[in-house]
């Protein structure tokens, strides 16, 4: 387990992909944004947000999905080799989310997941993530508290092997450029204790359900030098955020 | 049924050689796990793929899955319909939602036959 300070949105994408690349861990990763960004799904196009402010501040991720805009949230990132999760894709969503809800009412916040709602359409039907909630997400009678993505690889040093990167964004405060979205905000008061409590129920809930104990962690020189490699020749990139 | 004429990569995808020809899908089982695939995205012809590296993503249920190539090679034909036709990969993976064909340069090794896949995938659950 990762728990980093708020970074900025090129190195937050960058360091995760080389956790994807490298981990020899599964290894969840807890971080924030600062600044706050907004982060575009692998294929969105860059033409769709055109409208945004000048200086907002933009990332492409590499896992699937909407935009998000990163305010006040718990942002997560798992990465660890696929084995490890069903390999259906809905059910590694519901085995994950499941944990998720079981650390959040930890903590006293009530979420669940979304059934009858809008199915993946062709293209998303909205840009911003959590503005259609689809089967599966959690949700709030407020709505979309938690969004989710993945990306699924082939990784690692050597010896290539399946793999899997999955990213939560946790609504804390509702931010203003998407006043549609719930928020833990929204049912308990957000002290630092809270925080830390959320932390450490989410990294024991992730950690149980996939047969593990949480312990903290650090990143290996290995890693920090994949993920300056990946800042510099990707996410920081121009070319890499506009290549849709 | 899979086709028995077909070689397969742990990673899932298919490919079917004729004569200096490989053309290049993913099978039956990788559609399942997939679920609703909502974005494909291929090389376009004269592109190069090399065994082992990606030669395109596919999209589904916010999960971006890379596709491997089972050789290198040049890219001689890409499918382009099928990207506005993704059911078409649970209808006939094997048939109509191929992906690329590639001249091949150099094979992979270690492509199973049918009967070895089919034991991989129950091996996968």
């Amino acid at each position: 387990m990762l728990l980093d300070e708020p970074g900025d949105a090129a190195q937050n994408m960058a360091v995760d992909g080389a956790l994807l690349e490298l981990a020899t861990k599964p290894t969840l990763r807890i971080y924030g944004w600062q600044p706050h960004a907004v982060s575009l799904g692998y294929f969105q196009s860059i033409a769709d947000f055109q409208d945004l402010p000048a200086d907002t501040v933009m990332v492409r991720r590499s896992t699937g999905g909407g935009a998000i805009h990163h305010g006040d949230e718990l942002t997560f990132s798992l990465a660890l080799d696929a084995f490890r999760l069903p390999g259906d894709i809905s059910q590694s969503y519901v085995v994950l989310h499941d944990a998720i809800i079981r650390a959040l009412a930890h903590v006293g916040v009530r979420c669940r997941r979304a059934s009858g709602g809008a199915q993946p359409a062709a293209r998303p039907s909205h840009r911003w993530c959590f503005r259609t909630p689809v089967d599966g997400d959690l949700v709030t009678d407020r709505g979309k508290l938690l969004g989710s993505a993945q990306r699924r690889t082939n990784a690692g040093d050597g010896n290539r092997h399946a793999r899997i990167l999955h990213h939560g964004s946790l609504v804390l405060q509702r931010p203003n450029q998407t006043p549609f979205v719930a928020a833990v905000a929204d049912q308990v008061p957000l002290t630092g204790e809270l925080r830390r409590e959320l932390h450490s129920a989410l990294a024991t809930e992730l950690a149980r359900v996939l047969g593990l104990i949480a312990r903290p962690g650090e990143r290996s020189r290995a890693e920090n030098a994949m993920a300056t490699k990946l800042r510099s020749e990707q996410f920081g990139t121009t070319a890499y955020l506009h290549r849709r | 049924m899979r086709p028995d004429d077909l070689k397969f990569q742990k990673s899932h995808e298919w490919c079917r050689v004729e004569g200096e020809t490989a053309t290049i899908g993913i099978s039956d089982y990788a559609v399942s796990h997939l679920n609703d695939l909502v974005f494909l995205d291929l090389p376009a012809v004269g592109a190069t793929v090399t065994i082992g590296e990606s030669f395109g993503e596919i999209e589904s249920v916010k999960a971006v899955s890379s596709l491997y190539s089972p050789v290198t090679g040049e890219v001689i034909e890409s499918n382009e319909e099928l990207g506005d036709n993704l059911e078409w990969l649970s209808e006939e993976p094997f048939g109509k939602a191929w992906m690329v064909k590639v001249k091949i340069s150099a094979a992979g090794p270690d492509l199973m036959d049918v009967a070895a896949y089919d034991s991989h995938c129950k091996a996968e659950g």
